[in-house]
């Protein structure tokens, strides 16, 4: 009897407590959100599965849990506290990318720079709030809506925070439906979102292949803390564009790339067991994010009305919001906004540009935030 | 520690303006770089061709025979009648063109000299540009009428 009652003492409905309920709530939204809604499935599926793995209530000192040393978990966790999964689908990234659009339209790369303006907001923000340097830093980069550099940074700075920043960029992802079609109608008028785009000249496979080599050169020369990202990601845009490594290329954006964010989505999942996630600091990282995210948007578009001033060709304004690094579901969005206006408009190759700036800007934002922590 | 005090004493204000500027000023850096990729090729693919023609006529004594087109046997020196010979080719481009366009039909049609005669076309504002490798032509009107005629 004696090992029977300590058997089911043992147990996770004997060990949970609210906190773990509540996030088990939340992983299920997640897995909800992923299957029927369909919004960024192939992210909002492993974290949230990985929420439900990580909040199963269990016996300390057993080696289960995702923060004990010697569980399984932990040794995948690692991927994700060295950086090295973020590193990982950058170079998917990068041989998925097509820049050709970006090459076609260059001056678009200011839209890119412009969304990025929501990261230095935020980090002011953060500070305000009475976040220390080093976190302030790893929340504001949620604004570039990249969640692969945010776990980057957040692993280098903070890795205390990698759970709940994690989430929050993930989530701001997929809610990109949701946050920015209002921002972008509230921003500009009828006539701006009617602005039809001329058509992007043919970029040769010449131009594309010296690309990547000047990009990682000019980029990591300027933020060599960015080496880890950028570097992953113009080398996989080289495999993809240099024609002689096709199956490289193949491999590194199918293979490589799926395995890191499987892995990287159910171990970040599973850190936010309930008693490390759920504090006061999570719902203002929450907050932040969310105000971060709607800034860079906003800067985008309100740059391009800017740049409207000076341009003899007007951009359509919509195409700022695309300067966020959430590839491509801003650009898609972008579009789509484009095309409720004007259904023969399409701004999806030019959003695409913004966005893939976008990445770009996200990544040297991330190194030159650690360079200035290195500094501090 | 909060508020402004917090950002202050944290050199936030720096920070971000500095991030800022570093951010921008790379990317524009970076988006000025690869607006010259394509223009620098060019430049490289005109000079490469240049060499290999000359190459080949060094090899050959003799002319390599043309084929059949409608240019004239003896080219015109004038730019303007050069530039009425050119009238058609811009028809079948449109009004307006990429300038690696308006070559590669020139080269095709067996045009002489045709890097030569662009320049020279940019030179006397028959061609005019409007960035990014986009030109118009314009070639006064009375001189098109002659060629009619």
């Amino acid at each position: 009897m004696d090992l029977l009652f300590q058997f089911l003492s043992n147990t996770g409905y004997y060990l949970a407590d609210y906190r773990n309920v509540i996030m088990i709530v939340v992983g299920t939204v997640f897995l909800y959100l992923g299957t029927a809604k369909k919004y960024e499935p192939l992210l909002l599926i492993p974290i949230g599965f990985g929420i439900l793995v990580g909040n199963v209530p269990f016996f300390k000192g057993f080696g289960l849990g995702i923060y004990e040393s010697n569980s399984v978990l932990h040794y995948l966790y690692f991927g994700v506290t060295t950086g090295l999964y973020p590193s990982i689908v950058f170079l998917g990234l990068g041989a998925m990318t097509d820049f050709s659009s970006l090459l076609a339209r260059p001056s678009l790369m200011l839209l890119g720079a412009a969304a990025q303006m929501g990261i230095f907001f935020t980090l002011l923000g953060a500070l305000g709030l009475g976040f220390l340097p080093k976190e302030a830093a790893s929340i504001a980069i949620i604004g570039g809506a990249d969640g692969p550099t945010s776990i980057f940074l957040t692993a280098k700075l903070a890795p205390h925070l990698i759970g709940p920043i994690a989430i929050a960029a993930y989530s701001y992802m997929a809610l990109i439906p949701v946050i920015q079609p209002p921002i972008m109608r509230l921003l500009t008028s009828r006539e701006e979102r009617l602005i039809r785009m001329p058509e992007l000249r043919e970029v040769s496979k010449k131009e594309r292949i010296i690309f990547p080599g000047i990009a990682v050169i000019l980029c990591c020369f300027l933020a060599p803390a960015s080496i880890p990202l950028l570097g992953t990601f113009f080398f996989g845009n080289f495999l993809k564009e240099c024609g002689v490594t096709e199956r490289l290329a193949q491999t590194a954006r199918t293979a490589i790339i799926d395995t890191a964010t499987i892995l990287l989505g159910l171990t970040v999942g599973a850190s936010t067991q309930g008693d490390v996630f759920l504090t006061p600091k999570s719902v203002l990282i929450f907050v932040l994010g969310a105000v971060a995210f709607s800034i860079a948007t906003a800067s985008g578009v309100i740059f391009a009305k800017i740049m409207n001033f000076f341009l003899k060709e007007k951009i359509n304004p919509l195409l700022g919001a695309a300067g966020v690094s959430a590839v491509p579901g801003s650009a898609r969005e972008v579009h789509l906004v484009g095309q409720s206006e004007d259904p023969e408009n399409f701004l999806l190759m030019h959003a695409m540009a913004c966005n893939s700036s976008g990445v770009i800007g996200s990544a040297i934002c991330a190194g030159i935030l650690w360079s200035f922590m290195i500094v501090l | 520690m909060y508020g402004f005090h917090a950002i202050s004493t944290h050199n936030g204000w720096a920070m971000a303006i500095a991030g800022a500027l570093i951010v921008f000023s790379g990317l524009v850096v970076l988006s000025t770089a690869i607006s010259q990729i394509h223009r620098i090729l060019l430049f490289f693919e005109n000079k490469y061709t240049g060499f290999r023609n000359n190459n080949k006529i060094q090899e050959n004594d003799e002319p390599e025979e043309q084929p059949d087109s409608d240019l004239p046997k003896e080219f015109p020196s004038e730019l303007d009648e050069i530039a009425c010979l050119y009238q058609p080719l811009i028809e079948e481009i449109g009004e307006t063109f990429y300038l690696s366009d308006l070559y590669k039909i020139a080269k095709e049609n067996n045009f002489p000299h045709p890097h030569i005669t662009l320049t020279a076309f940019r030179d006397a504002n028959i061609l005019i540009p409007y960035g990014d490798g986009v030109f118009s032509w314009n070639l006064p009107k009375e001189n098109t009428v002659n060629e009619k005629e």
